[in-house]
């Protein structure tokens, strides 16, 4: 038989788990291919081509979910996206520990994020960002779905920790073009995949159409926009808002602004992203958004490369520092919310608690949502036949001190297994 | 015939696994003997093929030599559509179990050629040397597999018509869209059960009542499809209590007590014979012959007009009429037990005659 040959099992069922079907988990088997690193269409398979499985996998009732998307993620492992190295092979080099670190936390596409950057970082770092696309090995970890570039077209005012020198305001898109550089964001081999910028900034709301033309989602976010210039972004193609009250004007009840979008009926309902890390939003205001737009929800940890590193104070990017206590990060010498340090699984917790959201809804924020804002359904974030077969497994118990945890146990990556935790499955137990 | 009456559907499903697990191993199996298991769809096989897995996980038994032969499957129905039998055995039974997949064997409702189709069913079932056991379900009208009221007690596999009443019932799992229901399906024929070593038949609930009290208590009948397994030599039908409502308290108690006299089934099977594996032609050509020994000179008087014409069964002669199912011609259909006992030409010894006989 093919496939014999080689010492990878080639078909692995995975048998006596739970699978999310839509807003619940089932039981249900799951087949998969190490060869075409898809997920098999296992009764054809079974019926046509007489395939029964290499190797049967006994998940013990364990949860089986599709690998998580991160939509915003700016570094991880000591190293910063934004940050160009000396020569591209360094940069392309730590990208690699990031993507097989990231693997491990059960975040298998991401899609890596610029902050607010001159153009020369720009055009330095973001050939390396693209999708890694079919070239892409299972043993490479986590891949990139392309980069997101958070700025610098965003508020003076709501600038976060962006450095307002880098900030810019658009002309014509000649400027937009010019910022990122054309090979990037236009074209077959383009780079960026999502652009966060402010509508209401220069002429940037007109630039909409042309950008979802090329198939790169805008995402409203670092801005001031009152609830009308909001409304005219989703009307221009604008289809998510980036950190949802992060780095936005509040809500206020004669304008409800950016946040009103969830509450509207005259236009689809934008996607949103939050970080679900316990120090950005209270849980109360992820619980009304999530009751205002349920199917919107992304999350997100807007993690940077702090991350996994012990307190102290460290340098980041354009000369200045931030301070890390615990997973607080603030820019030194003010209090401003630099980033996050939680991983996406601890969002996911974080959320589940909070929101009342079934186990199924709150892996659904990081698998399926994403995969649909990013016009990836059926291939990513879904264990539909015919998905790439990029799976975790989950245990969920009981934690004395936080209540019901996930946690990561196995990652497998296009059908092949790169992370586990350590606790056995048990093998050809059909 | 063989009965056993239990309690409720579980202990009957756990009975009936238990049997065939049994059955299994004393056959002791080898690749080149395989065991050559008949197997239905449908609500109490469901529930069967449940334990039926549970005991192979729990490492009682293994399907690797098995060899099965599915009952029925409709036509023109894509294979992988969550309705078909090809994705009711899969999701239920095969792909939970060892069962090598070219073991198995389910008739193509796809086929270009149906007529074909089935003979090759037939020819594969007598390649193996017969089906060692048919496992079965019966219809609330008493049809076993697609064999409907007035279906040949001597057919073989073939395109059926679905009776109205049947598509009625089914069209529950096609949305409520008469439309969507199909028209055709193939099946075993009777004869195609009664030619296995063993049949075993589950009936549970009590809208199976009648069907048990016509297929047990009443004459052969092409009516109740059932009934012809009364000629077959290893008969075991397995009920829930339900399922007995309507029989006779003294044919209950006849079967309670040979169970209880320690004649316990499972030791009272056929002897596990293993036949030649000679390769027997089709019998579905061969009837063709057998069928028309009608001499030419009294053709007016076949009733040939009677005759479904279905323009897909090109090369059989065995097409039957489907009148409606039995369960039509009842009153209520949903306790048919209760009218048919209001009309009193059901009743089988009314309290009133014993009266009167006082």
């Amino acid at each position: 038989m093919p496939g014999k040959t080689t010492t990878l099992p080639r078909i692995t069922k995975f048998t006596n788990c739970r699978i999310i079907r839509g807003n619940e988990l089932v039981e249900q088997d799951v087949w998969i291919d190490s060869l075409s690193g898809k997920i098999l269409r296992d009764q054809e398979a079974f019926y046509e081509l007489h395939i029964s499985p290499d190797e049967v996998i006994d998940l013990d009732g364990r949860i089986l979910a599709p690998g998580l998307i991160d939509v915003q993620l700016n570094g991880a492992q000591g190293f910063d996206f934004s940050v160009p190295k000396s020569s591209k092979e360094e940069y392309d080099e730590g990208l690699r520990i990031v993507n097989k670190g990231l693997a491990r936390t059960g975040v298998t596409s991401y899609l890596p994020t610029v902050v607010s950057s001159a153009p020369e970082v720009y055009w330095k770092v973001l050939p390396s960002l693209g999708p890694s696309g079919p070239k892409h090995r299972a043993e490479d970890g986590a891949e990139s779905l392309g980069a997101h570039v958070e700025g610098p077209f965003i508020s003076p005012g709501r600038n976060g920790i962006h450095k307002t020198e880098v900030l810019q305001a658009t002309e014509e898109f000649e400027d937009v073009i010019q910022c990122y550089g054309k090979a990037n964001i236009s074209g077959d081999s383009k780079t960026v995949k999502m652009i966060t910028a402010a509508p209401e900034i220069g002429s940037m709301v007109n630039h909409i159409p042309s950008l979802a033309a090329q198939g790169i989602i805008y995402s409203i976010g670092h801005s001031d926009a009152s609830y009308e210039q909001a409304m005219n972004a989703t009307k221009q193609g604008a289809t998510m808002i980036t950190h949802l009250f992060n780095a936005m004007r509040p809500f206020y009840h004669r304008n409800p602004g950016i946040f009103g979008l969830l509450g509207q009926n005259e236009r689809p309902r934008p996607f949103y992203g939050v970080i679900a890390d316990g120090i950005h939003l209270h849980p109360t205001s992820i619980r009304i958004a999530y009751n205002a737009h349920p199917d919107g929800l992304i999350l997100v940890t807007d993690a940077m490369k702090l991350c996994g590193l012990p307190d102290g104070v460290y340098d980041w990017t354009n000369g200045e520092r931030i301070v890390k206590s615990g997973a607080r990060l603030t820019l030194e010498g003010s209090d401003k919310i630099a980033g996050s340090s939680a991983t996406l699984i601890e969002c996911v917790n974080n959320f589940r608690r909070w929101s009342n959201a079934s186990t199924a809804e709150a892996l659904n924020a990081v698998t399926a949502t994403p995969a649909r804002l990013l016009g990836l359904e059926g291939v990513k974030g879904t264990l539909e036949s015919g998905a790439d077969a990029d799976l975790i497994v989950l245990t969920d118990a009981l934690d004395p001190y936080s209540g019901p945890t996930l946690t990561v146990d196995q990652v497998w990556k296009r059908g092949v297994k790169i992370y586990d935790s350590g606790k056995a499955a048990v093998n050809n137990q059909l | 015939m063989r009965v056993i009456i239990r309690e409720n559907v579980l202990e009957a499903s756990e009975y009936i696994a238990d049997y065939i697990i049994s059955r299994i191993k004393s056959f002791k199996p080898t690749e080149n003997q395989p065991f050559v298991l008949g197997l239905p769809t449908g609500s109490s096989p469901e529930i069967i093929y449940k334990t039926l897995v549970r005991h192979h996980r729990a490492g009682d038994i293994s399907f690797k030599n098995v060899v099965t032969f599915n009952m029925d499957e409709y036509v023109g129905l894509p294979r992988d559509h969550p309705e078909s039998y090809h994705s009711f055995m899969y999701k239920h039974f095969f792909s939970h179990v060892d069962i090598p997949p070219q073991n198995i064997h389910i008739l193509d409702g796809n086929a270009p050629d149906l007529a074909a189709e089935c003979a090759s069913f037939e020819a594969k079932i007598a390649r193996y040397g017969g089906i060692e056991l048919f496992l079965g379900g019966v219809g609330p009208d008493g049809h076993i597999a697609f064999n409907e009221p007035g279906s040949s007690l001597s057919s073989r596999t073939r395109v059926k018509t679905l009776a109205y009443d049947t598509i009625l019932a089914n069209s529950r799992f096609f949305g409520g869209d008469l439309d969507k229901v199909p028209r055709m399906a193939l099946t075993v024929g009777i004869q195609t059960v009664m030619e296995a070593r063993e049949v075993v038949i589950v009936a549970t609930g009590a809208h199976k009542a009648l069907a048990v009290e016509k297929g047990l208590e009443g004459g052969v009948n092409h009516m109740w499809t059932l009934s012809a397994l009364q000629l077959h030599q290893h008969p075991l039908i397995v009920c829930d209590r339900d399922a007995t409502l309507e029989l006779k308290v003294k044919t209950v108690r006849y079967f309670e007590a040979i169970e209880q006299s320690g004649t316990d089934a499972r030791t009272q099977g056929p002897p596990l014979v293993y036949r030649p594996r000679t390769y027997v032609p089709a019998p579905v050509g061969v009837s063709k012959f057998h069928q028309q020994p009608t001499p030419a000179s009294t053709p007016p008087r076949v009733p040939k007009d009677l005759k479904i014409n279905t323009q897909l069964n090109q090369t059989m002669d065995e097409e039957e009429l489907t009148p409606d199912s039995m369960s039509s011609r009842m009153v209520d259909s949903a306790i048919s037990g209760l009218d048919s006992t209001l009309k009193g030409d059901m009743m089988f010894d009314r309290m009133g005659t014993r009266v009167i006989s006082h």
